[in-house]
């Protein structure tokens, strides 16, 4: 059997639904009352339900334009969590159902347009994408209404009391036929049955259909059909329209159980969500969204038994480079892996997942009164930046993210669990610390946190007429800071007929608003105020500055350059400028490191520039354009922060030589057939 | 100085945000808690970004106890006459009579148009409102004989069976600027709903509101103090006073004292996404505006 045999019941009220859900039934389905609007009442027994499926026997498609219908039953499988099916009844219900899918396949591009013979939709906005692809029900057993059901419903409804088991039969195959000329599997079209109370297990089977809706006032117990309900279905069915838009060279039929019910492909609804990155679109073949330690094992099995196919390890999907996501190849992506757990409140040890978000580690541990400084973006994840370092609001203060890092649980090539730490597995605790994405997919990190009170956070905009000269005074004054004060400051090219200005922004690590004001007035003063905003608020409130929910919908290629920098001389402003001139970029941006991140020697992780006191950074659209603006800077580099880099082949830059060198040996222990190389490569050394 | 003497309103409009999924449902949850008195959304069918309001509307309904709930407004030209009139009655019962009916006449009518609806002039879509009214109120009178029969030019209902009715005596509130949709409030409706933000002139523009729908209240041989006079409003806590709706709670509950006493504003309604904008409404705004309004009216 295809599908696992279901059961639910009709009832009219929340008291009934309540019942079926306490009693084990899989769905409720609301029959068409005189005095109730079917749809009010389906939603209203959703907000008083937690688990159970929800279903109308069918929908009147007059009552509602079928755009508008759709966007309810988006909205209803979103607030039910992905509970909701549509049955739907009435005329013209071939394009009423083009049109529900229509609008609810969001990730197609473009408006939906169906300009049919009933229902003209000119250019409806797709969306919202539901929680799971809703399976949309006809009914009618003349030949018309079967046929329309076998070449496009997910399912058909008939009532046992006005059909009898010849008929059913009669009319089950006339769908198969249906199905078949629309070159579809009679399988995808499920089978619903409206029954009395009275059938028992046999008569059922007997019947052919694969759902039973139980029409008895009362839902009665489902002790008679137990035998039923236990015989085992396939974790998910996809149909042959589905199945058409794999991509070649990856083994669907292989994907192990453990990860095959939130495995996503490109035909699946899912696959919008997770198809692209914060920064860059793509297209993978397969994506696996292993919840567990035990099952990146499995999804890395699954990675080496494909060697020829691109691989990218995702965490929240923010990295710069995009490399978390690809065309035609395997993601494993690690969200689902997103608790953070206190383990030892003395020591104020956390244990975070790798596909938690910076602010949802804020937001966890902040109650405590404690934070951790990650980067200026709260939707960032915690896999891809404490893997790498983590430049952020308390860098001058605290250090990098990874100075804090007490140990981490890595999953290696070969798929063996280990554990690094500054005891054990020291060479990885070491790499993993700035290089993590070369040795392995790392499945928790533990932090030693610190605590810090409310901050002042500072956002001025300063006039820019003479950048060069803003840029070394700004970098003066902040270099001169006490460590309270790390900041950063943002500027745009100069448009036609504006004013130039730069944004600073600042975070004060200190409760005491004279003290903040203090600190922040030799900033100030760099140049002239056109805006400035000071507020004294905890650390959480500035790192919640991301949307929740959402997911990315980056689209082309991502151009972005990353340099470390100890002072910003004149001679470098005077090359910043000119790049800020030429108009290649659009985002021009400097990050303070230095203090706290200097403290801790280039030798003891794999992030070794520790010298520079500022981060570089810039973005542009025009490759080309970028890196002929961006020659004019690269001579007064040190380094780059990978984190920030776009160019993949710059690894020589990313870590200054005596690292590489050991970074190439460990590479060569850790993961000698290079499975992890999405995102700056590191070659193992030749032995 | 007009004063109709209603009950004061204090509610919440909130953004019916599609993502994350509950924000809109648990931003409702605090305003029940809060204890203030409606949780209203915005109707925007051809926005993707936006739940469907009555389909949140219901769910949210199921999540909360005491308050009452609102489109604020919901879009005519996207949704029928005797299916609001059917599902409002639905909902009513289902809740023990704690729905309200917002309606407008549309905005936005390119959106509308791209989901299929017919477009409509302004005054074009003051007769469609008109013609729902009737509509809907034929509906809820189930105890009428016969079925529910409206010839008209926008919608034609002909041997409709009328109910189910409300389980309470529910108000059509019209979101509503220009005269001839106002004089419909003074003939029909039960209240009339603007946003501050959109009056041009700020809340001095709410005596020319006033002006034609009592006018036309009394044309029609109506009490003007039975209809209701709400506004959307937006502002900011902050410590220091600095301007209207913009300082302390206290400073607010002045500002609205003043509009309720000036105008006669008896439902006011704050636009945020704020839990803790929606408890400081609920705690310090609500209870000072009506001990204000009330020694005024004593
Ligand atoms: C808007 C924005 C602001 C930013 N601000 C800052 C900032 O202020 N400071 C700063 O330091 N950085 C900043 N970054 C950069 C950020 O730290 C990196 O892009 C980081 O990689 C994102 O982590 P992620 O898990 O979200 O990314 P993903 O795209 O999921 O991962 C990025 C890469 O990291 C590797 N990786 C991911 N998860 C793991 C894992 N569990 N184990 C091993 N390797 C893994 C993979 O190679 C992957 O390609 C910012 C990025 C953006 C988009």
């Amino acid at each position: 059997m295809t599908h696992r045999l279901r059961f639910g019941a009709l009832v009219t009220s929340v008291a009934g639904a309540r019942r079926a859900e306490e009693l084990g039934y899989d769905l409720v389905a609301v029959p068409d009352t005189p005095d109730t609007d079917t749809w009010t009442l389906l939603a209203w027994i959703a907000g008083h339900t937690e688990r159970i499926g929800l279903a109308a026997t069918g929908l009147d498609v007059a009552q509602r334009e079928p755009a508008v219908l759709a966007r309810a039953a988006a909205s209803l499988d979103l607030l039910s969590g992905g509970r909701l099916d549509l049955a739907l009844t009435g005329d013209h219900l071939g394009e009423v159902t083009a049109i529900v899918r229509g609008v609810l396949d969001a990730g197609v591009p473009g408006p939906l347009r169906h300009l049919g013979a009933h229902h003209r939709v000119p250019k409806a906005q797709r969306g919202p994408l539901p929680a799971h692809r809703i399976p949309i029900w006809l009914t009618g057993a003349d030949p018309d209404s079967l046929r329309l059901a076998g070449s496009t419903a997910d399912a058909w409804v008939a009532d046992l009391a006005l059909i009898d088991a010849a008929e059913l039969a009669a009319a089950y195959k006339m769908i198969d036929e249906a199905a078949a000329e629309a070159g579809r599997e009679p399988e995808e079209i499920r089978r619903i049955l409206i029954i009395g109370p009275g059938l028992g297990p046999d008569e059922l089977l007997a019947l052919g259909a694969d759902t039973f809706l139980v029409d008895a006032g009362d839902p009665p117990p489902l002790t008679p059909w137990q035998t039923l309900r236990e015989a085992p279905g396939p974790a998910v069915f996809r149909p042959a329209s589905v199945r058409a838009k794999r991509r070649p060279g990856i083994d669907y039929d292989a994907i192990p159980a453990s990860l095959a019910g939130t495995a996503v492909e490109p035909g699946d609804l899912d696959y919008a969500r997770v198809r692209s990155t914060y920064m860059r679109g793509g297209s993978p073949g397969l994506v696996l969204r292993p919840r567990t330690t035990a099952e990146v094992v499995d999804a890395l099995a699954v990675v080496r038994a494909h060697p020829g196919v691109p691989f990218g390890l995702r965490s929240a999907g923010h990295g710069v480079s995009g490399r978390s996501t690809n065309d035609g190849g395997i993601v494993i992506s690690l969200a689902a892996m997103n608790t953070v757990e206190i383990l030892d409140k003395s020591r104020r040890l956390i244990r975070v997942g790798p596909g938690a978000r910076w602010m949802d580690v804020a937001r966890a541990i902040g109650p405590h009164g404690w934070a951790l400084s990650s980067g200026d973006y709260g939707g960032v994840g915690v896999g891809g930046l404490a893997t790498a370092g983590g430049v952020g609001w308390l860098a001058r203060k605290h250090g990098l993210t990874i100075d804090h890092l007490h140990a981490v649980e890595v999953v290696l090539a070969d798929g063996t669990v280990v554990r690094a730490s500054a005891g054990e597995n020291t060479d990885l605790f070491w790499a993993v610390r700035g290089a993590g994405a070369n040795f392995g997919v790392v499945t928790s990190f533990e932090f030693e946190v610190y605590e810090v009170g409310d901050v002042g956070f500072a956002q001025l905009v300063v006039a820019a007429d003479d950048p060069a000269d803003l840029l070394v005074k700004w970098g003066r004054a902040i270099e001169a800071a006490p460590r309270d004060v790390s900041g950063q400051l943002i500027m745009g090219p100069p448009r036609p007929g504006q004013p130039a200005f730069a944004q600073l922004m600042a975070v004060v690590d200190n409760d005491d608003p004279e003290t903040i004001i203090d600190q922040l007035q030799p900033i100030a003063a760099v140049a002239p105020l056109y805006q400035q905003q000071v507020t004294l608020t905890p650390y959480t409130a500035v790192i919640s500055n991301a949307a929740d929910g959402g997911y990315h919908q980056g689209a082309g290629e991502p151009i972005s350059r990353s340099g470390l920098i100890e002072h910003l001389t004149p001679a470098f402003a005077r090359a910043v400028a000119e790049l800020l001139d030429s108009g290649a970029v659009h985002w021009f941006q400097i990050r303070t490191v230095g203090g706290a991140v200097a403290d801790v020697p280039a030798g003891e992780t794999a992030y070794a520039h520790r010298d520079a006191n500022f981060s570089v950074i810039v973005m542009g659209a025009d490759k080309q354009r970028v890196d002929a603006a961006w020659a004019g800077l690269q001579p007064h580099f040190q380094g780059l922060y990978l984190s920030f880099e776009t160019g993949l082949s710059s690894v020589e830059d990313a870590f200054p030589p005596a690292t590489l060198a050991r970074l190439r040996d460990l590479k060569h222990r850790y993961d000698p057939d290079n499975l992890f190389r999405d995102n700056f490569n590191i070659k193992a050394a030749t032995r | 100085m007009t004063d109709y003497g209603q009950d004061l309103l204090f509610g919440t409009f909130i953004t019916p945000t599609a993502q994350p999924a509950h924000q809109a449902v648990e931003l409702a949850v605090v305003a029940d808690r809060a204890g203030l008195d409606l949780a209203t959304f915005q109707d925007h069918p051809y926005l993707p970004k936006f739940h469907d309001t009555w389909t949140l509307l219901s769910y949210a309904a199921a999540r909360t106890s005491t308050i009452r709930l609102s489109g604020n407004v919901l879009s005519l030209p996207l949704r029928q006459p005797a299916v609001l009139a059917r599902s409002h009655a639905s909902l009513d019962r289902l809740t023990g009579g704690r729905i309200e009916l917002g309606l407008g006449a549309g905005a936005f009518w390119d959106g509308i148009e791209a989901m299929g609806a017919r477009r409509l002039t302004a005054g074009q879509s003051v007769d469609a409102l008109g013609e729902a009214i009737e509509v809907i109120r034929a509906v809820w009178a189930a105890g009428e004989p016969g079925p529910v029969h409206v010839p008209g030019e926008y919608y034609q209902v002909d041997g409709l069976k009328r109910g189910p009715a409300p389980a309470h005596d529910m108000s059509i509130w019209v979101g509503a600027y220009k005269p001839r949709m106002l004089r419909l409030i003074g003939r029909a409706a039960d209240g009339v709903l603007p946003s501050l933000s959109y009056l041009a002139g700020g809340p001095g523009d709410y005596a020319e509101i006033n002006r034609h729908i009592d006018g036309s209240a009394a044309e029609a041989g109506r009490d003007p103090a039975r209809i209701r006079r709400l506004l959307n409003i937006n502002g900011t806590f902050s410590q220091f006073g600095r301007s209207f709706l913009d300082g302390p709670a206290e400073q607010w509950a002045e500002d609205l004292a003043g509009l309720a006493l000036e105008h006669g504003i008896s439902a006011f309604i704050l636009a945020t996404d704020d839990p803790a904008a929606i408890e400081e409404f609920a705690a310090d705004v609500a209870p000072a505006v009506r001990e204000l309004v009330a020694a005024e009216r004593a």
